[in-house]
Protein backbone atom coordinates (compact mmCIF):
# COMPACT_ATOMS: atom_id res chain seq x y z
CA UNK A 1 0.00 0.00 0.00
CA UNK A 2 1.32 3.27 -0.93
CA UNK A 3 0.67 6.83 -1.75
CA UNK A 4 3.83 7.44 -2.98
CA UNK A 5 5.82 6.97 -6.39
CA UNK A 6 8.99 8.96 -6.48
CA UNK A 7 7.87 12.56 -5.96
CA UNK A 8 4.31 11.71 -7.14
CA UNK A 9 1.93 11.74 -4.10
CA UNK A 10 -1.47 10.61 -4.44
CA UNK A 11 -4.49 11.71 -2.17
CA UNK A 12 -8.21 10.16 -2.69
CA UNK A 13 -10.47 11.17 -0.27
CA UNK A 14 -14.97 10.20 -0.37
CA UNK A 15 -17.27 12.37 2.13
CA UNK A 16 -21.03 11.72 2.36
CA UNK A 17 -22.70 14.83 1.31
CA UNK A 18 -25.98 16.40 2.74
CA UNK A 19 -29.35 16.59 1.25
CA UNK A 20 -30.11 19.27 -0.73
CA UNK A 21 -26.11 20.46 -1.59
CA UNK A 22 -25.47 18.28 -4.75
CA UNK A 23 -27.48 20.79 -7.12
CA UNK A 24 -24.79 23.13 -5.45
CA UNK A 25 -22.06 21.17 -6.38
CA UNK A 26 -22.80 20.77 -9.29
CA UNK A 27 -23.23 24.77 -10.16
CA UNK A 28 -19.79 25.08 -8.25
CA UNK A 29 -18.35 22.82 -10.39
CA UNK A 30 -19.76 23.81 -13.88
CA UNK A 31 -18.86 27.23 -12.98
CA UNK A 32 -15.05 25.90 -12.21
CA UNK A 33 -15.22 24.11 -15.57
CA UNK A 34 -16.59 26.87 -17.58
CA UNK A 35 -15.43 30.09 -15.90
CA UNK A 36 -11.57 30.06 -16.21
CA UNK A 37 -10.77 32.50 -13.84
CA UNK A 38 -12.13 30.49 -10.97
CA UNK A 39 -9.81 27.83 -11.68
CA UNK A 40 -7.01 30.05 -11.98
CA UNK A 41 -6.14 29.89 -8.33
CA UNK A 42 -5.85 26.05 -8.24
CA UNK A 43 -3.55 26.11 -10.86
CA UNK A 44 -1.98 28.27 -9.58
CA UNK A 45 -1.01 25.52 -6.71
CA UNK A 46 1.98 24.65 -9.06
CA UNK A 47 2.18 21.39 -7.15
CA UNK A 48 -0.41 19.61 -8.77
CA UNK A 49 0.14 17.67 -11.83
CA UNK A 50 -4.03 16.73 -11.94
CA UNK A 51 -6.49 16.62 -9.90
CA UNK A 52 -10.33 15.89 -10.15
CA UNK A 53 -13.80 15.83 -7.94
CA UNK A 54 -16.20 13.94 -8.83
CA UNK A 55 -19.70 13.20 -7.33
CA UNK A 56 -20.92 9.38 -6.52
CA UNK A 57 -24.53 9.23 -7.42
CA UNK A 58 -27.06 7.38 -4.86
CA UNK A 59 -27.36 4.04 -6.65
CA UNK A 60 -23.17 3.24 -7.36
CA UNK A 61 -22.03 1.27 -10.40
CA UNK A 62 -23.40 -2.29 -9.92
CA UNK A 63 -20.58 -4.17 -12.08
CA UNK A 64 -22.84 -6.25 -15.07
CA UNK A 65 -26.32 -5.69 -13.13
CA UNK A 66 -28.23 -2.22 -14.07
CA UNK A 67 -27.49 -0.51 -11.15
CA UNK A 68 -25.88 -1.46 -7.37
CA UNK A 69 -27.53 -0.28 -4.25
CA UNK A 70 -29.05 2.44 -3.39
CA UNK A 71 -26.98 4.77 -0.62
CA UNK A 72 -28.46 7.04 1.70
CA UNK A 73 -26.37 9.92 0.47
CA UNK A 74 -24.41 11.09 -2.71
CA UNK A 75 -20.58 11.13 -2.17
CA UNK A 76 -17.89 13.57 -3.11
CA UNK A 77 -14.88 11.83 -4.53
CA UNK A 78 -11.48 14.28 -4.63
CA UNK A 79 -8.29 12.73 -6.36
CA UNK A 80 -5.65 14.51 -6.85
CA UNK A 81 -1.54 13.41 -7.74
CA UNK A 82 0.88 16.06 -6.23
CA UNK A 83 4.46 16.57 -5.18
CA UNK A 84 5.45 17.61 -1.72
CA UNK A 85 4.39 16.34 1.81
CA UNK A 86 0.92 15.53 2.84
CA UNK A 87 1.11 18.55 5.43
CA UNK A 88 1.98 20.89 3.15
CA UNK A 89 -0.52 20.25 0.61
CA UNK A 90 -3.00 20.36 3.11
CA UNK A 91 -1.62 23.36 4.16
CA UNK A 92 -1.51 24.77 1.35
CA UNK A 93 -5.19 24.39 0.54
CA UNK A 94 -6.23 25.58 3.68
CA UNK A 95 -3.92 28.92 2.97
CA UNK A 96 -4.44 29.95 -0.11
CA UNK A 97 -7.77 28.50 -1.27
CA UNK A 98 -9.54 28.54 1.51
CA UNK A 99 -12.95 30.00 0.30
CA UNK A 100 -13.06 27.11 -2.33
CA UNK A 101 -12.40 24.37 0.15
CA UNK A 102 -15.32 25.46 2.34
CA UNK A 103 -17.63 26.27 -0.56
CA UNK A 104 -16.27 22.35 -2.00
CA UNK A 105 -16.05 20.59 1.25
CA UNK A 106 -18.70 22.72 3.06
CA UNK A 107 -21.13 20.20 1.36
CA UNK A 108 -19.95 17.19 2.64
CA UNK A 109 -21.11 16.10 6.40
CA UNK A 110 -18.53 16.43 9.17
CA UNK A 111 -16.46 18.88 7.54
CA UNK A 112 -15.00 21.43 10.05
CA UNK A 113 -13.81 24.30 7.84
CA UNK A 114 -10.72 25.13 5.91
CA UNK A 115 -8.87 26.91 8.98
CA UNK A 116 -7.77 26.40 11.32
CA UNK A 117 -6.20 23.82 9.46
CA UNK A 118 -5.51 21.05 12.14
CA UNK A 119 -9.22 19.91 12.51
CA UNK A 120 -9.48 20.09 8.36
CA UNK A 121 -6.48 17.90 8.11
CA UNK A 122 -8.02 15.01 10.27
CA UNK A 123 -11.03 15.33 8.78
CA UNK A 124 -9.07 14.92 5.41
CA UNK A 125 -7.51 11.98 7.54
CA UNK A 126 -10.59 10.32 8.55
CA UNK A 127 -11.86 10.29 4.66
CA UNK A 128 -8.67 9.61 3.16
CA UNK A 129 -8.84 5.96 1.08
CA UNK A 130 -5.27 4.36 1.37
CA UNK A 131 -4.08 3.17 -2.18
CA UNK A 132 -3.63 -0.14 -2.97
CA UNK A 133 -1.10 0.50 -6.14
CA UNK A 134 -0.23 3.60 -7.53
CA UNK A 135 1.45 4.63 -10.82
CA UNK A 136 3.71 7.89 -12.73
CA UNK A 137 4.96 7.82 -15.78
CA UNK A 138 7.23 10.62 -14.31
CA UNK A 139 7.80 9.71 -10.73
CA UNK A 140 11.40 11.75 -10.46
CA UNK A 141 9.64 15.00 -11.58
CA UNK A 142 7.87 17.61 -9.68
CA UNK A 143 4.82 19.44 -11.53
CA UNK A 144 7.55 22.32 -11.57
CA UNK A 145 10.26 20.42 -13.21
CA UNK A 146 7.62 19.49 -16.02
CA UNK A 147 6.07 23.11 -16.50
CA UNK A 148 9.62 23.73 -17.03
CA UNK A 149 11.24 21.06 -18.90
CA UNK A 150 8.10 21.94 -21.63
CA UNK A 151 9.12 25.66 -21.41
CA UNK A 152 13.01 24.55 -22.33
CA UNK A 153 11.94 22.36 -25.20
CA UNK A 154 9.67 25.17 -26.33
CA UNK A 155 13.17 27.90 -26.52
CA UNK A 156 15.16 24.98 -28.03
CA UNK A 157 13.16 24.46 -30.75
CA UNK A 158 12.79 28.20 -30.76
CA UNK A 159 17.41 28.49 -30.65
CA UNK A 160 17.53 25.85 -32.94
CA UNK A 161 15.63 27.22 -35.64
CA UNK A 162 17.38 30.72 -35.44
CA UNK A 163 20.75 29.39 -34.68
CA UNK A 164 20.95 27.49 -37.72
CA UNK A 165 23.91 28.48 -40.21
CA UNK A 166 25.38 30.84 -37.33
CA UNK A 167 28.72 29.76 -36.37
CA UNK A 168 31.58 31.40 -34.19
CA UNK A 169 31.01 34.49 -32.32
CA UNK A 170 27.09 34.43 -33.73
CA UNK A 171 26.17 31.28 -32.60
CA UNK A 172 27.53 32.16 -29.14
CA UNK A 173 25.52 35.27 -28.94
CA UNK A 174 22.45 33.28 -29.97
CA UNK A 175 22.98 30.35 -27.54
CA UNK A 176 23.59 33.25 -24.35
CA UNK A 177 20.27 34.55 -25.40
CA UNK A 178 18.65 31.14 -25.17
CA UNK A 179 20.39 30.36 -21.90
CA UNK A 180 19.50 33.78 -20.55
CA UNK A 181 15.41 32.79 -21.52
CA UNK A 182 15.56 29.17 -19.59
CA UNK A 183 17.84 30.21 -17.04
CA UNK A 184 15.38 29.94 -14.77
CA UNK A 185 13.75 26.77 -16.12
CA UNK A 186 17.22 24.99 -15.99
CA UNK B 1 -19.59 16.17 -17.20
CA UNK B 2 -15.62 17.34 -17.80
CA UNK B 3 -13.30 14.68 -18.09
CA UNK B 4 -11.72 17.05 -20.14
CA UNK B 5 -8.60 19.95 -19.51
CA UNK B 6 -7.46 20.77 -22.90
CA UNK B 7 -6.30 17.48 -24.23
CA UNK B 8 -5.78 15.67 -20.84
CA UNK B 9 -8.62 13.04 -19.82
CA UNK B 10 -9.29 11.98 -16.64
CA UNK B 11 -11.51 8.30 -15.91
CA UNK B 12 -12.92 7.04 -13.12
CA UNK B 13 -14.45 3.43 -12.79
CA UNK B 14 -15.94 2.08 -10.22
CA UNK B 15 -17.09 -1.46 -10.11
CA UNK B 16 -18.31 -3.49 -6.89
CA UNK B 17 -15.61 -6.86 -5.90
CA UNK B 18 -17.40 -10.15 -5.90
CA UNK B 19 -17.97 -10.87 -1.92
CA UNK B 20 -15.19 -12.94 -0.51
CA UNK B 21 -12.61 -11.58 -2.96
CA UNK B 22 -11.43 -8.41 -1.21
CA UNK B 23 -8.56 -9.34 0.45
CA UNK B 24 -7.40 -11.66 -2.40
CA UNK B 25 -7.75 -8.29 -4.73
CA UNK B 26 -5.86 -6.58 -2.06
CA UNK B 27 -3.05 -8.68 -1.68
CA UNK B 28 -2.95 -8.58 -5.83
CA UNK B 29 -2.65 -5.02 -5.86
CA UNK B 30 -0.22 -4.50 -3.63
CA UNK B 31 2.51 -6.82 -5.13
CA UNK B 32 2.23 -5.72 -8.04
CA UNK B 33 5.05 -4.44 -9.89
CA UNK B 34 5.99 -0.80 -9.41
CA UNK B 35 7.22 2.03 -11.75
CA UNK B 36 8.08 0.92 -14.91
CA UNK B 37 7.41 -2.54 -14.46
CA UNK B 38 3.55 -1.74 -13.30
CA UNK B 39 1.24 -2.86 -15.52
CA UNK B 40 -0.17 0.78 -16.19
CA UNK B 41 3.33 1.36 -17.68
CA UNK B 42 1.70 -0.58 -20.58
CA UNK B 43 -1.64 1.48 -21.13
CA UNK B 44 0.09 4.29 -23.34
CA UNK B 45 -0.54 7.62 -22.23
CA UNK B 46 -0.74 6.88 -18.54
CA UNK B 47 0.91 9.66 -16.78
CA UNK B 48 -0.71 9.00 -13.51
CA UNK B 49 -3.27 6.46 -12.33
CA UNK B 50 -4.16 4.15 -8.90
CA UNK B 51 -6.34 1.40 -7.53
CA UNK B 52 -7.94 1.80 -4.19
CA UNK B 53 -10.21 -0.24 -2.28
CA UNK B 54 -13.43 1.33 -0.89
CA UNK B 55 -13.97 -1.25 1.79
CA UNK B 56 -16.67 0.84 3.65
CA UNK B 57 -18.18 4.34 3.84
CA UNK B 58 -16.66 6.70 6.41
CA UNK B 59 -19.63 7.68 9.34
CA UNK B 60 -18.74 11.06 10.18
CA UNK B 61 -21.40 10.66 13.46
CA UNK B 62 -24.40 13.24 13.85
CA UNK B 63 -26.25 13.97 12.02
CA UNK B 64 -25.65 11.87 9.61
CA UNK B 65 -27.18 8.34 9.26
CA UNK B 66 -25.14 5.64 8.55
CA UNK B 67 -24.49 4.65 4.92
CA UNK B 68 -23.44 1.20 4.02
CA UNK B 69 -22.03 -0.01 1.14
CA UNK B 70 -23.37 -4.04 0.62
CA UNK B 71 -20.03 -4.88 -1.34
CA UNK B 72 -16.77 -3.47 -1.37
CA UNK B 73 -16.01 -1.24 -4.61
CA UNK B 74 -12.62 -1.24 -6.78
CA UNK B 75 -11.51 2.28 -7.72
CA UNK B 76 -10.00 3.07 -10.96
CA UNK B 77 -8.63 6.44 -11.40
CA UNK B 78 -6.32 7.94 -14.43
CA UNK B 79 -4.70 10.99 -15.93
CA UNK B 80 -3.69 10.16 -19.45
CA UNK B 81 -3.45 11.40 -22.99
CA UNK B 82 -6.92 12.13 -24.45
CA UNK B 83 -9.41 10.54 -26.79
CA UNK B 84 -10.35 8.22 -24.40
CA UNK B 85 -11.64 5.01 -26.44
CA UNK B 86 -8.03 4.73 -27.70
CA UNK B 87 -7.02 4.45 -23.80
CA UNK B 88 -9.91 1.96 -22.97
CA UNK B 89 -8.51 -0.32 -26.30
CA UNK B 90 -4.70 -0.08 -24.28
CA UNK B 91 -6.44 -0.75 -20.84
CA UNK B 92 -7.91 -4.01 -22.43
CA UNK B 93 -5.32 -5.08 -24.48
CA UNK B 94 -1.30 -4.16 -23.41
CA UNK B 95 -2.52 -4.51 -19.85
CA UNK B 96 -4.16 -7.99 -20.43
CA UNK B 97 -3.14 -10.81 -17.78
CA UNK B 98 -2.92 -8.29 -15.33
CA UNK B 99 -6.22 -6.10 -16.30
CA UNK B 100 -8.13 -9.37 -16.05
CA UNK B 101 -6.83 -10.71 -12.68
CA UNK B 102 -7.80 -7.35 -11.29
CA UNK B 103 -10.89 -6.51 -12.81
CA UNK B 104 -11.97 -10.40 -12.80
CA UNK B 105 -12.35 -9.83 -9.02
CA UNK B 106 -15.19 -8.07 -9.54
CA UNK B 107 -18.51 -8.67 -10.43
CA UNK B 108 -19.78 -9.27 -13.65
CA UNK B 109 -16.35 -8.77 -15.55
CA UNK B 110 -16.73 -10.23 -19.08
CA UNK B 111 -12.64 -11.12 -19.45
CA UNK B 112 -10.24 -9.59 -22.10
CA UNK B 113 -11.33 -12.55 -24.43
CA UNK B 114 -13.83 -10.34 -25.02
CA UNK B 115 -12.39 -7.03 -25.51
CA UNK B 116 -15.68 -5.37 -26.65
CA UNK B 117 -17.52 -6.35 -23.57
CA UNK B 118 -14.82 -5.68 -21.61
CA UNK B 119 -14.52 -2.14 -22.37
CA UNK B 120 -18.23 -1.64 -22.37
CA UNK B 121 -18.19 -2.67 -18.86
CA UNK B 122 -15.73 -0.33 -18.12
CA UNK B 123 -17.84 2.31 -19.74
CA UNK B 124 -20.68 1.46 -17.84
CA UNK B 125 -19.33 1.64 -14.40
CA UNK B 126 -17.72 4.51 -15.25
CA UNK B 127 -17.90 7.78 -13.03
CA UNK B 128 -18.54 11.81 -14.62
CA UNK B 129 -16.09 13.56 -13.40
CA UNK B 130 -17.21 17.60 -11.95
CA UNK B 131 -14.12 19.31 -11.86
CA UNK B 132 -11.18 18.21 -13.39
CA UNK B 133 -7.49 20.51 -13.21
CA UNK B 134 -4.14 19.53 -14.85
CA UNK B 135 -1.19 21.15 -14.31
CA UNK B 136 -0.14 21.39 -18.13
CA UNK B 137 -3.25 20.50 -19.73
CA UNK B 138 -1.92 20.56 -23.49
CA UNK B 139 1.45 18.55 -22.82
CA UNK B 140 1.18 14.32 -24.15
CA UNK B 141 2.97 11.65 -22.37
CA UNK B 142 6.13 11.32 -25.07
CA UNK B 143 5.60 15.49 -24.74
CA UNK B 144 6.85 15.54 -21.08
CA UNK B 145 9.18 12.67 -21.43
CA UNK B 146 11.26 14.13 -24.48
CA UNK B 147 11.10 17.69 -22.22
CA UNK B 148 12.14 16.06 -19.03
CA UNK B 149 15.14 14.58 -20.54
CA UNK B 150 15.69 17.28 -23.01
CA UNK B 151 16.02 19.83 -19.74
CA UNK B 152 18.60 17.39 -18.22
CA UNK B 153 21.10 17.40 -21.32
CA UNK B 154 21.11 21.06 -21.49
CA UNK B 155 21.69 22.06 -17.89
CA UNK B 156 24.56 19.82 -18.25
CA UNK B 157 25.90 20.84 -20.71
CA UNK B 158 25.46 24.69 -19.75
CA UNK B 159 26.76 23.42 -16.88
CA UNK B 160 29.89 22.07 -18.93
CA UNK B 161 29.99 24.75 -21.76
CA UNK B 162 30.94 27.80 -19.16
CA UNK B 163 33.58 29.81 -20.24
CA UNK B 164 34.29 28.22 -23.79
CA UNK B 165 34.98 30.14 -26.59
CA UNK B 166 33.25 30.79 -29.75
CA UNK B 167 34.75 27.92 -31.45
CA UNK B 168 34.70 25.25 -29.51
CA UNK B 169 31.05 26.06 -27.88
CA UNK B 170 29.69 25.45 -30.91
CA UNK B 171 31.51 22.65 -31.87
CA UNK B 172 31.18 21.12 -27.85
CA UNK B 173 27.00 22.12 -29.02
CA UNK B 174 26.86 20.26 -32.52
CA UNK B 175 28.65 17.44 -30.45
CA UNK B 176 25.75 17.02 -28.35
CA UNK B 177 22.81 18.04 -30.07
CA UNK B 178 23.91 18.04 -33.95
CA UNK B 179 22.80 20.89 -35.95
CA UNK B 180 24.18 24.04 -37.67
Amino acid sequence: MSNVEGKARAITVLSPVRPGWPLWLHGLFFAGTHLTFSLKKLQQLSFIHYARWAIVERRWPGGDRPRGKRQRYRYLLFESNFNGSWDEYIDAFSEVVPTRMRLIWGSSYGFPGPLPVEPFKAYIRKNELPIDHYYSAYPAATTTEVISALEVARAFESFIARSRGLAGADFKRSYEDFLFEVQHHL
Amino acid sequence: MSDRAGQACALTVLAPIERGRQDLLRTLLQGLPTGAESPLARAPGTHFARWVVVPQLVYQGPPQKRDELDLAYLMFTSNFDGPLEPYLDALCGPMGEAADAIWGCCIGWPGLGDPASAKAYLLRNRLATSLFVAGYPQARLPEVLRALELRERVTRFAIGAQGQGAESLALAWRQEFGGP
